[in-house]
């Protein structure tokens, strides 16, 4: 038995996110924007919610329980990022954003060169005369699209002759990947609407639901578009 | 399509310049009729699913894994069908499981996941916080990934209710090296810190990414940091596949196939219409000049 909970989340859940379809109509909309502005209040309390209990749980009890007061400066050094609404001391906010920015840089930097740029040529160096037919044309492929392309991308000398040819072939291999990735990233984007489709079509029941919450807000928008009320009605930005 | 609006009569015009919202309820009808008639045909299963199936198969009974919801909601649309897989295996090998949440919208992720496992759950005698346990949002930055995985006791003290991880199965694990997984599941939020605090120190990982993702994480699979990728919900379709628990990634497909042949057509006709009417428009000049 589904509970009204339940059918309340469906309800609000799939009238809300039709309505953030309405972009699709092309026109601006009241529905639009009480979706959008919902989820930006939604999504800026979730946050600010969800990181008071991160800062809780990590700094406050982490002095009082497990007595590491090294915490403290962390928790100082963010009330003073606060002083940035202050006209009088916001440059008191620019000492911990400039610890923050420095901690965060020396963090990633010893590893960027490892993921960044050391594994990269690593995953490249591949055995060329081992393995499977099939992963020996895998690594011939990725070998040599990797050489072509980078020839392309010599700035400093004239691509003529062999250097010609190799760029121009690396710059038609670019083309292929370019189009590998939009295929991939419409699979990405027909993904999200499969599964928000999904997730408001199983179980059965939630499919009125959705297909009612369709009719009625795409209704709402077509007879509000015919009345000429669609600018009207919308909040300006 | 065109930059320039049309003019005169011509039989490509229409392909020019057709309403675009055609295409969006073609592609609305084409998702929806599939699902509302759902029908499981076989697909084949690529040697990168495989091998993400074989990491997951080698798990033994205890092993640690820990699971990181790496995404927005959104971005759990698409890879719940590898989610909900990958964990149903890790609960079939027995193994003891932590969830962390890297993005606050991902903090309702793990009971969702449970809701749909609870009969395996049951059937294995899983038990909160002996077996597996949610740790809720942990993972909000770098800094906080680099520290868990230098004392992981430093940043986790707490689970998502509230109650001390203390006397839980969290009491072995120590730092990176503690854990047998790491299992990524993500749209790239804090991926590149938990290779570098994690994958770079030498906890295996696996990672079951977004469709946008899958070409810029595929090198990590030559270089060795994951062990396997899963991409998007085709791999989680294959995934169910192997496993032989159909759900959403392979309900999904038959949506998809259709949903990428109009796409095909989409971008024939385009082209068709464009290189029309231009040749239509270069003839209707040169008319004007004779």
């Amino acid at each position: 038995m589904v509970d009204i909970i339940e059918i309340s989340i469906t309800a609000v859940g799939a009238f809300l996110a039709i309505c953030m379809f309405t972009t699709l109509y092309g026109k601006s909309n009241p529905l639009y924007a009480l979706a959008e502005e919902s989820y930006i209040g939604f999504g800026t309390a979730l946050t600010v919610i969800w990181n008071l209990l991160f800062i809780y749980n990590t700094g406050v009890l982490g002095i009082t329980q497990a007595g590491k007061y090294a915490l403290i400066f962390g928790i100082l050094f963010g009330l003073m990022v606060l002083l940035r609404v202050s006209n009088k001391y916001s440059y008191v906010a620019r000492i911990p954003i400039a610890i923050a920015i420095g901690s965060q840089f020396g963090l990633a930097l010893r590893t960027t060169i490892f993921t960044g740029f050391l594994d990269q040529i690593r995953g490249t160096i591949l055995p060329l005369l081992t393995g499977s037919t099939q992963q020996m044309i895998y690594n011939w492929t990725i070998a040599l699209a990797v050489i072509l392309m980078l020839t392309f991308f010599f700035y400093t000398t004239e691509l003529k002759g062999p250097l010609g040819v190799s760029s121009k072939i690396g710059e038609y291999v670019m083309y292929a990947a370019f189009g590998g990735i939009f295929a991939q990233t419409f699979m990405g984007r027909l993904s999200l609407f499969v599964g928000f489709m999904q997730n408001y079509m199983v179980p059965p029941w939630k499919i009125p639901w959705l297909l009612g919450s369709l009719i009625v807000v795409f209704g709402a928008v077509i007879v509000l578009d015919r009345m000429h009320l669609l600018e009207k009605l919308t909040p300006e930005e | 399509m065109a930059n320039t609006k049309p003019a005169g009569k011509s039989g490509y015009r229409y392909l020019v310049e057709y309403d675009r919202r055609i295409i969006y309820l073609l592609i609305f009808i084409l998702v929806l009729a599939p699902l509302l008639q759902p029908f499981i045909l076989p697909i084949q299963v690529s040697p990168d699913t495989t091998t993400y199936y074989n990491v997951l198969n080698g798990l033994k009974k205890d092993d640690k894994v820990l699971v990181v919801f790496d995404t927005e909601f959104s971005g759990y649309m698409e890879i719940q069908s590898g989610i909900i897989a990958s964990i149903r295996m890790m609960f079939q090998h027995e193994v003891k499981v932590a969830i962390a949440v890297a993005h606050v919208e991902a903090t309702g992720i793990p009971q969702l996941v449970f809701d749909q496992l609870a009969s395996v759950m049951q059937e294995h005698n899983y038990v909160y916080g002996v077996n597996y346990i949610n740790l809720g949002y942990v993972f909000p930055n770098e800094a906080a990934v680099a520290a868990s995985a230098q004392d992981f006791h430093t940043v986790v003290r707490q689970d998502a209710y509230g109650k001390s991880i203390t006397g839980t199965f969290l009491d072995d694990v120590k730092d990176w090296s503690s854990w047998t997984l790491l299992s990524d599941y993500t749209t790239g939020i804090q991926s590149t810190a938990l290779i570098n605090h994690y994958g770079l120190k030498g906890t295996p990982m696996i990672a079951n990414v977004i469709g946008v993702m899958i070409s810029t994480s595929a090198p990590y699979v030559s270089s060795g940091i994951y062990k396997a990728l899963l991409g998007s919900m085709r791999g989680g379709a294959e995934l169910e596949y192997l496993t032989g628990y159909p759900g959403p990634g392979l309900t999904a497909m038959n949506s998809f196939t259709l949903g990428h042949y109009m796409l095909m057509i989409a971008i024939v006709l385009g082209n068709v219409g464009y290189f029309g009417y231009r040749s239509y428009q270069n003839k209707l000049k040169a008319q004007e000049v004779k």
